[in-house]
Order: C-alpha cells, then structure tokens, then sequence
C-alpha cells in the first residue's frame, strides 16, 4: 500500500472488513471528505420538533461544522436555514434557542422572516436592479422527519429520509412508543461534553458493548445491583447482542438480558412508575404495555451521529479532526411528567461531563487520539466476533454483545458512503 | 446578623472545603456534608432555572454525593485517576444568616485545573459558589453547595473532579 501520508486517501484501502487505518483519525483530508460525504451528501438529525413547539421558535446548532437554525415557520413547518447572512456573512442569529419574529443582521440590518426570506435592507437606493427574492437566507434543500425527529440534507438530491433509516426506524419507534401519549419530549435543555478525540470514536463507542467492565469498573465495583452485574457477568452468560440494522444503523440490545420489567430504569418502585404503567395501559392494553416495559429503550447509533442513548438522546458534533462534542438531553416521554423527574436524574448520572460514565469514555477517547497518532502501527482491530455473528430473519447481522459486529457495521457503511456509493 | 466571629468561622470553612477538594481528600471533603446534603451544578444559561425540569451537570442528594465519592475512592475512575492537579482562589465572600439559623455564603472562584488523564492540559473554571452551611455537632458542616460555573452551558471537559 501506498503511504497514505502522500496519496489522497483510499477508502477502500483503508476500511476493511476486519480493520481500519489509524488516519481515519487524524488525517485532515479525511474529515474534510466525511463534511462532503457524510454530513452535507446524507441525512443528518438537526433536532427534535418538540424544541421549536411555536411558530417562531428556534434553536440553533450546527450540520457537520456549518451553522444553522432550526425554526417553526408560520405554516407550522420547520425549516433549516444558514446561519450566515447573505450580505457579508454575518451569523445572524448568536442565540442558542429564542423565540423570533424575523431575524436581522446585526452587521448592516439585513431582516428576514422566519422562512429565510429578505424582507428588507437599509437604504436600498445603493442597489439597482437589486432582487430580494435572490438573496434569501440558504434553505437546507430537503428537510424530513420520522416521529418528531427532524433530519436535513444539504443535498438536493439522494435517498430519501425513509430510504436512509430503512428498518432502523423500528428503533426510534422502539424508543418512542413508551409514550403513552406516543411521543417524546426534549425539553430539559442539552449539556454539552468536549471531547478531544475525533468524532468517529464516540459513536463507535456507544455501540461498544465489550469496554463496559473495563471502562466502567468503578460504577460496577460501587453499584452492585443486578442489572449491571448481568451486563459484565461471565462471557457466556451474558444474553444481550448486538445489531447491525444496515445503512450503519447499529445496536446493542440489552433486552434479552432483562428479567424484569424496567431494569433499563433501575427498578420499579414508587408513585412515579405506577402513574407511568396506568397511563400505559390506558392507551395500549396490558399486554403491549407489559412487553415495551420489559424491553425497555433503543440503544442505538442512527448514522451517522444520533444516538439513542436508551432514556437519553444525544448527538456527537465534528468540530476538527482532533475533537467533538457530545451532546445530550433526557429523553421525556410525554404525558408522565413525575416519570420524567426521574429520567432527568438518570440523565444526570448516565451522561455528561460530571457524570458517572462518560467522563471515563472520553478519557480514554482522548488516550486513543494521542496513540493514534503512532505511526509503527498503523492499524485497529475489528475483527471480535467474526466467525460467531449470524444473520437473522430480518436480514440483521446479530452477534454476542461484546462483539464488533457493530463497529463493523458502521464502517462498511462508512466506506459505501466515502467512495460515493 | 453575622458576627465576625461567625465570618471567620464561615471564611475558614470555605478555605478548608476547597482545599480537600483541591487536594482530592474525598473522605475529608466528604464528611463536610450534612445527611441531607444537596450539591448542585445547573447546566443551563439560567442558574435559577428549575432542576426538576432542566437538566443540570450535578443535581446530587446525599446518596448520589456518597456515590460519586466512592467511585472516586475506587482507584478506577479513570478520567480522575490520577487525580487532577489543582487550585482554586476563593474571593468576594459574602456571609450571611438565614432565619432558620444556616449561614448562607456566596463567594467567586477561580480553579486552575491540571488534566493529566490523557493529554495534559490546563482546563480554566470559574463561577460562584453558594453555600448553605449549619452547625451540627459543634462543627460547621454544609447541606447546600451550589456552583454556576460561568460557562455552564457551553462544552465542557471531564468535570469528574470535585467542583
């Protein structure tokens, strides 16, 4: 092979079904291809209807490292726009989330209404011939959603939103339909975790379910309940598996291991979850309640950086090739607001910079990033589990939970969507 | 009315709790606590918004702080492991006493913090500290400590360390 030092880079070279090459990491060409290819060719998830519930209301964020706003337009849909004035390139809008009736440059004053239209520039007689219709804020070109969750392209072209998700929205309905009224909520407000480690690792990370006992063994050395005993128990014995969806939609299901209802919550005591499984049964009979209480959450990687983090929703930002930042917001399930309480106060452990999980993860992202850099060895392993995952009857590759089938997953997809498949 | 007496008590208290969590003496740091300790870091841009529906980078009750001090006791929370290098001034300390008996003091803080876990790196805190202090057995000891970090709602490295 060619030094990929020199020569752009291979994808195919690169990415193998059994390893992939450590510049996929650290090469600056590479990310710059993954903006292209991945997050301004593909579907990317910019937020959740349940953030912009008003006509005006907006939040903004990024789609790979390009500034947008997500706004609720009079006709009650949701745009995406630029953040960048058509002018002279000004962020128009520096506001995290807000409520607005136009937005206006704060530069030269340039307004534009909530669709990105120009409505209007001070002393317009220094144009001829000018045409406002031509200057409007930039539309992300298609803009889609599956329950709520809004994804945009930045293509005007290419598979639509349903040909992208495929089976795997299975898994967001997984996730939503313990709703009793059928849908969630993101409403707590996001906490925002810098990581030092290029983008990729953190959603090969949470797929991963073969680091949980090594990563985290002082949450299993000082919480020994059951539940988490099952996670990192004997090799043989664990239940759970993983999944790879296709499309690089990957999962780790813990279900199997479950015994009980709502071990993916921690127990099932108190006036909380009794409220929770009435309002459950109410809307969906007994039966359907019982099982989506045993089963519990997704725990999913939609591709490339929506994880449904089981009760909490989070999404991995590029920033360079060398860092990110992970984001997440408990998931609320609507109608059951005392339920919710106790989700925030999961959030809060599970996820973010002070928690008792993450922190450990994004050290050892950020160790990872350091030796990468090491150039004797230039490759990672992918290759766990090869000769024991099977396909099922849906088509889905499902292997034993500590096993890279997921990973595996992921970067087969990576590498269609890197040589322009 | 604050005595000065009670000032220096309350002044000495915040010295001392910033040191053991400067120098991770967990167990130390840990018995400063009252059996209904709350510790609280809001996550949000608001500092008064409400913890029950806003999500918070610490929203600790007595168990959850036993928790997170014995994760770090365990030699195995690696993004503290080893601990952090770190120091902290404590300035603009204003003391003074609620009707029902607790020293209520706030104060500003800047902490110079030495991440050596994978890179090292010099990570900069700084926000306000409300404690709600009371005596208990003869000995200052706090029910409340709430820290809004300035840049609470911005990205944040590890925050593993005690605050």
């Amino acid at each position: 092979m060619s030094d990929p030092a020199l020569s752009a880079p291979d994808y195919k070279a690169l990415v193998r079904d059994d390893r992939i090459h450590a510049s996929l990491y650290t090469d600056p060409r590479i990310f710059e291809d993954e903006m292209e290819q991945i997050f301004y060719r593909g579907w990317i998830f910019v937020g959740h209807d349940s953030e912009i519930p008003r006509t005006g209301d907006f939040i903004t964020r990024s789609v790979g490292t390009q500034p947008i706003i997500m706004v609720r337009g009079k006709d009650g849909g949701v745009a995406v726009l630029v953040n960048r004035c058509m002018h002279r390139g000004t962020m128009v809008c520096a506001a995290s989330r807000g409520r607005a009736r136009t937005f206006s440059c704060p530069y030269h004053g340039w307004t534009y209404d909530l669709s990105g239209e120009l409505l209007g520039v001070p002393y317009p007689g220094g144009y001829t011939a000018f045409d406002k219709s031509t200057r409007g804020l930039t539309r992300v070109p298609r803009v889609a959603s599956h329950r709520g969750f809004v994804f945009a392209s930045f293509s005007e072209r290419g598979i639509s939103l349903a040909e992208h998700l495929g089976a795997a929205t299975k898994l967001i309905d997984r996730s939503c339909d313990l709703s009793p009224e059928g849908r969630i909520e993101l409403s707590a407000g996001w906490v925002k975790h810098r990581c030092a480690a290029n983008w990729k690792m953190l959603p090969e990370n949470d797929s991963d379910g073969y680091h949980l006992g090594v990563v985290h063994l002082a949450l299993f050395k000082t919480v020994r309940n059951a539940q988490y005993q099952r996670v990192v128990g004997d090799e043989r014995a664990i239940k759970a598996v993983v999944r790879d969806w296709g499309n690089g939609h990957i999962e780790i299901d813990w279900s199997p291991g479950y015994q009980r209802p709502f071990e993916w919550f921690g127990g099932a005591s108190g006036s909380a979850v009794d409220e929770y499984v009435s309002a459950m049964e109410r809307r969906y009979g007994a039966e359907a309640t019982q099982q989506r209480i045993m089963q519990g959450p997704a725990h999913a990687l939609i591709f490339p950086n929506l994880f449904l983090g089981e009760t909490n929703i989070a999404i991995v930002e590029p920033l360079s090739v060398e860092a990110c930042v992970h984001w997440h917001t408990p998931m609320f399930l609507a109608g059951v607001p005392q339920f919710n309480r106790r989700l925030l106060r999961m959030a809060e452990a599970g996820m973010g910079p002070a928690s008792f999980l993450m922190p450990e993860d994004l050290t050892v992202a950020a160790r990872n990033q350091v030796a990468l850099h090491a150039r004797n060895a230039e490759w990672l392993e992918l290759s766990r589990g090869l000769d024991r995952e099977h396909v099922d009857a849906d088509g889905r590759r499902v292997s034993h939970v500590t096993d890279e089938t997921t990973s595996r997953g992921l970067w087969k997809h990576y590498r269609t969507v890197m040589t322009g498949g | 009315m604050v005595s000065d007496a009670e000032r220096q008590a309350v002044v000495e208290f915040l010295y001392r709790e910033a040191r053991l969590a400067d120098e991770a003496r967990y167990a130390e740091w840990h018995a400063l606590w009252t059996d209904d300790g709350e510790y609280w870091v809001p996550a949000s841009a608001d500092p008064d918004a409400d913890p029950d529906t806003q999500i918070s980078h610490i929203y600790d009750n007595r168990a959850r702080i036993d928790t997170r001090v014995k994760l770090l006791q365990t030699g195995h929370r690696y993004s503290q492991e080893p601990a952090s290098l770190m120091r902290r001034l404590i300035s603009n300390i204003e003391v003074e006493k609620a009707a029902d008996g607790h020293f209520i003091a706030e104060s500003n803080f800047i902490l110079g913090e030495l991440s050596i876990q994978a890179k090292h790196e010099m990570h900069w805190w700084v926000g306000r500290t409300i404690h709600r202090l009371r005596l208990a057995d003869g000995a200052l000891r706090m029910s409340r400590k709430k820290v809004v970090l300035i840049n609470a709602a911005e990205p944040l490295p590890n925050l593993s360390f005690l605050i």
